[in-house]
């Protein structure tokens, strides 16, 4: 990996993250241009209080200086204030930030684990019960919205049989501490978690069967069985390795998913995450706040994108080359 | 031990793990703190009363912060606060406010008349969000600590009512006018029943007993308020006992909720409304169609709805038919329209259009203007976020098109329906309006000062209609110190209000909530009968519930002590003052995260360097 390879991919991603920091600016003017006066309509207000409200979320002036002014505070790291709360951005995003990344980051870790898995042995013995059982399982999960398989669970588990709680991330009003607060957040994280995870599984079994499959019929297979190494160690040494590659950009996209990733199933577990705070921010529409939430979203893909490239160039030189 | 041995083996175990402890730790709670637990779908937009605004905020600074005066449950009456009693002057203009004695915020700082008098000139002088309205023509003086002396500089009809939240001087003092805004307001000190203790955005707040409350001890330590994305969850919730109140159900949450044991249901009005408008034209702006400012045309189509149907097909019967706009929460605001009501008649509504010329001259099955110049099709705007208004928009337009008039349905969402107002770029549409408990403020949306002359600083007078008679009876209304003559005046303007039609109000909006009996009673509709239990006016509800099974309290003379009586009170439950614990970060999460980055970047590792190590062999 040289360093020009790397100082290009670098380069290109600031060039897109500031490409999109532009267009998020336009992107929600389109639709309204001044949400104040549809938010506090009916308010026992004064309509110079609400001309007040303009000046302060900089919704006075022409278009071209509220970007103005949009741009230079967000190149100096200030998102600006919410609308809706009057709070600062950064700090309505950090309070609804860590719930996403652990709900989604879990979910995510279960599907890639348990699919690449199932990916793994399905292709490696192509045709067999496992694969076949697997696959249908796999093309089942992937293809059922995850809106609707959290409903599911959340009937079945939640309200019939009470195993779980009907939603949010810790019980409401709870005064426990220490473990036990501890293991009532892993308690209401079950249900979404798993619900993420059925709902990726299916993807990783997929894209791991097929890049196995390619692989199975290699030389160098052929080569490693005639040097008289055993199936499991064919497989674990020369066939996964290879097969991997995919799955490892598929892994890293899905990563950059992580934030924005979960709207539906936060939604119906009343998860207080990014993505409820995103639906909350669009009904203003407060624009600071998407503003805010969309230049997170995309810089997070544009990480994870990063990632990939660099993360490939590093276990397949011949890319960087 | 390979790496992918160890990552299926990491990933069975964290399986396991998490749902093993799961049934483990469900319902641990501590028992010896009574908890009131509310199920709703709305966060706070900010507890700062500078800067929140939604009902949700509301009703938190309701439970917070009393006022000088309170509205009683039954009727809205105006009844103690802070004040136990108040002077009216012969003009009408001044208002001497006697505190109670011995009041003290939460925190043990004495509530005295200066806090009262802070609040009033300071929210008047910084034209505060939520409180300007009510305070821009008042002066407050205090002259000694349990009198408050307020003179208004115009004849206001809304006093002796003083319903704006009174603040800790000791608190607010400390935020000038510029850091105001910013405050977090978690302050936590209430001269309410309950006092803002936590909030975590997303997932609801926590309001913890103020042991200095002037009025009734409920024996409910703390008020949880619990957030839901998904109803469902909701009404899954109050049926397993986890809530004890839900508020924003939805009609068929509501129905199914219906009947359950333990559980009442309330379709709570509080006189929101849904109308059918026009462009009135009044602005002189935009494009709105020229056959709508015959009253002819507007009295077809008012006939030509059946209010009924959308009551019933389209709100599930929940609410009630609308009649004339609704100014207040309290319903007898609302006169008695007679036979001017707009009953439902499409033979009338043709004839009048064959009256008035408007027939179809070109054979083409739509009704044009007698000048022939162009037909009677007029746009009609739906609500973009709204089913029933989908629904709404398509019964109406199928009545039109009985009496020969087309529609061209568009979809808009509020804000761009408010900007098409704003320039007057409309001919029909259907939205709400949620009125405060004083007429006036509704009154005035519909003054000729409320038309939109310049886009870009709309009014609120969405029927782009003026009407000087209606002006001048406004303006009346507004200094009548007289309520039976104030009254009067309102229901004339609402009656020509009626007669020349901007507005078509199809139905009366309900609140739909339902509650559990089996733990908590004392459930207080506001207004008496028809309104909801909870997020309404001035929320009576929390100082009239009590435990099931526990001992009636002492009524002291608190606002609403108006369920039951004699008895004493038990020692209340010592509140269990809950240690500060995290907050809030998910640990378990955490660890489980990082083990599963750590096995799986152990796995990438792995493949790399046996890739590597194989290369090597």
């Amino acid at each position: 990996m040289t360093p020009r390879f790397v100082t290009g991919k670098v380069l290109g991603s600031l060039g897109t993250l500031a490409f999109v920091l532009v267009v998020n600016f336009f992107l929600f003017r389109v639709v309204t241009d001044d949400p104040i006066g549809k938010m506090f309509r009916g308010r026992n207000v004064t309509p110079a209080q609400l001309e007040r409200r303009r000046q302060q979320f900089g919704l006075d002036g022409t278009k071209w200086e509220q970007f103005w002014s949009y741009v230079s505070q967000t190149v100096r790291g200030n998102l600006g204030d919410s609308i809706a709360s009057g709070r600062p951005v950064t700090t309505e995003i950090r309070a609804v930030l860590w719930p996403t990344i652990f709900l989604v980051g879990t979910g995510t870790l279960l599907a890639m684990g348990i699919g690449v898995l199932f990916g793994i042995y399905a292709g490696w013995r192509r045709g067999s019960k496992f694969d076949v059982g697997s696959s249908t399982f796999s093309m089942l999960t992937y293809s059922v919205p995850d809106f609707w398989l959290g409903m599911l669970l959340l009937i079945v588990f939640s309200v019939k049989l009470h195993w779980f709680p009907v939603g949010g991330f810790q019980d409401s009003g709870s005064t426990a501490t220490g473990l036990a607060a501890l293991l009532d957040q892993a308690h209401h994280m079950v249900l979404p978690a798993v619900t993420l995870a059925l709902a990726y599984i299916g993807e990783y079994a997929i894209v791991t069967r097929a890049a196995l499959i390619d692989t199975v019929n290699e030389d160098y297979l052929q080569l490693a069985r005639a040097k008289g190494l055993r199936d499991a160690q064919v497989r674990r040494r020369h066939a996964v390795p290879n097969a991997l590659l995919p799955v490892v950009s598929l892994s890293a996209i899905n990563f950059g998913f992580v934030l924005s990733g979960a709207i539906a199933v936060e939604s119906i577990y009343s998860w207080p995450g990014l993505g409820r705070a995103t639906l909350r921010a669009i009904n203003g529409p407060d624009f600071p706040m998407l503003q805010g939430l969309f230049l997170l979203f995309s810089a997070s893909l544009i990480v994870a994108n990063l990632v990939v490239d660099l993360l490939y160039a590093w276990l397949d030189p011949r890319v960087a080359a | 031990m390979g790496a992918l041995r160890a990552a299926r083996l990491a990933v069975v175990a964290g399986a396991f793990a998490v749902a093993g402890i799961a049934p483990a730790v469900a319902g641990a709670q501590d028992n010896a703190t009574v908890t009131l637990t509310i199920g709703l779908t709305q966060d706070l937009a900010s507890p700062n009363v500078t800067v929140g605004y939604l009902v949700s905020d509301f009703e938190v600074w309701n439970l917070q912060y009393a006022a000088l005066t309170n509205k009683a449950a039954d009727d809205f009456e105006t009844i103690p606060g802070l004040a136990e009693s108040w002077d009216v002057s012969d003009d009408g203009l001044t208002v001497t406010y006697h505190l109670r004695e011995g009041l003290l915020w939460s925190d043990g700082e004495p509530l005295t008349a200066d806090d009262v008098v802070y609040t009033i000139e300071r929210s008047r002088d910084e034209e505060w969000f939520n409180h300007y309205a009510t305070v821009q023509n008042l002066t407050a003086e205090a002259p000694d600590t349990t009198t408050v002396v307020l003179t208004s500089s115009v004849p206001d009809p809304k006093l002796p009512t003083m319903d704006v939240y009174i603040l800790p001087k000791h608190i607010y003092e400390q935020y000038d006018a510029d850091a105001i805004g910013d405050y977090d307001a978690m302050d936590g000190v209430a001269s309410g029943a309950y006092s803002l203790k936590e909030w975590n955005a997303g997932q609801g707040w926590t309001m913890v007993r103020n042991p200095n409350y002037f009025g009734p001890d409920n024996g409910i330590d703390q008020i949880v308020f619990r957030l839901f994305t998904n109803v469902s969850a909701e009404v899954a919730a109050l049926e397993t006992g986890e809530i004890d109140a839900a508020h924003n159900l939805d009609a068929s949450a509501f129905e199914q909720l219906t009947g359950k044991d333990h559980i009442v249901t309330v379709a709570g009005l509080q006189g929101g409304f849904t109308e059918l408008g026009w462009n009135g034209g009044a602005s002189g702006l935009g494009d709105g169609h020229p056959a709508l400012l015959d009253p002819a045309v507007r009295q077809a189509i008012f006939h030509a709805v059946d209010r009924n149907v959308i009551l019933n097909r389209v709100s599930a019967g929940l609410g009630a038919v609308g009649t004339t706009i609704s100014v207040s929460a309290d319903p007898s605001w609302i006169p008695d329209l007679g036979d001017e009501n707009w009953a439902y008649d499409p033979d009338l509504s043709r004839q009048l259009l064959d009256d008035a010329g408007f027939v179809d001259a070109d054979g083409d099955g739509v009704r044009d203007m007698p000048d022939g110049s162009r037909s009677l099709t007029f746009r009609i705007v739906q609500k973009a976020d709204s089913a029933a208004d989908a629904a709404i928009v398509e019964f109406v337009s199928g009545w039109l098109e009985q009496i020969g008039i087309a529609t061209d349905v568009s979809t808009m969402d509020e804000d761009t329906l408010f900007e098409a107002q704003a320039s007057a770029e409309y001919d029909l549409f259907t939205w709400g309006w949620t009125p405060y408990v004083d007429p006036d403020i509704m009154l005035s949306y519909f003054t000729c000062a409320q038309v939109t002359t310049d886009p870009d600083e709309p009014g609120w007078n969405d029927a782009n209609w003026c009407n000087e008679e209606y002006d001048a009876l406004y303006e009346q209304q507004k200094v009548e110190l007289d309520e039976d003559a104030r009254r009067e005046i309102v229901a004339e303007m609402l009656k020509l209000f009626n007669r020349e039609a901007p507005y078509l109000v199809l139905t009366m909006d309900p609140d739909l909530q339902a509650y559990r009996t089996d733990r908590f009673t004392g459930w207080t509709q506001q207004p008496a009968g028809t309104g909801p239990v909870l997020f309404n006016n001035s929320s009576p509800t929390y100082d009239n519930l009590r435990a099931v099974g526990a001992e009636p309290p002492a009524n002291t003379d608190g606002p609403e002590a108006t369920t039951p009586d004699g008895g004493t009170a038990p020692a209340a439950p010592a509140p269990t003052t809950p240690a500060d614990d995290d907050d809030g970060f998910p640990v378990v999460p955490v660890v489980i995260g990082v083990a599963a980055v750590v096995v799986l970047g152990g796995l990438i590792v792995a493949l790399k360097r046996r890739g590597s190590s194989d290369e090597r062999e």
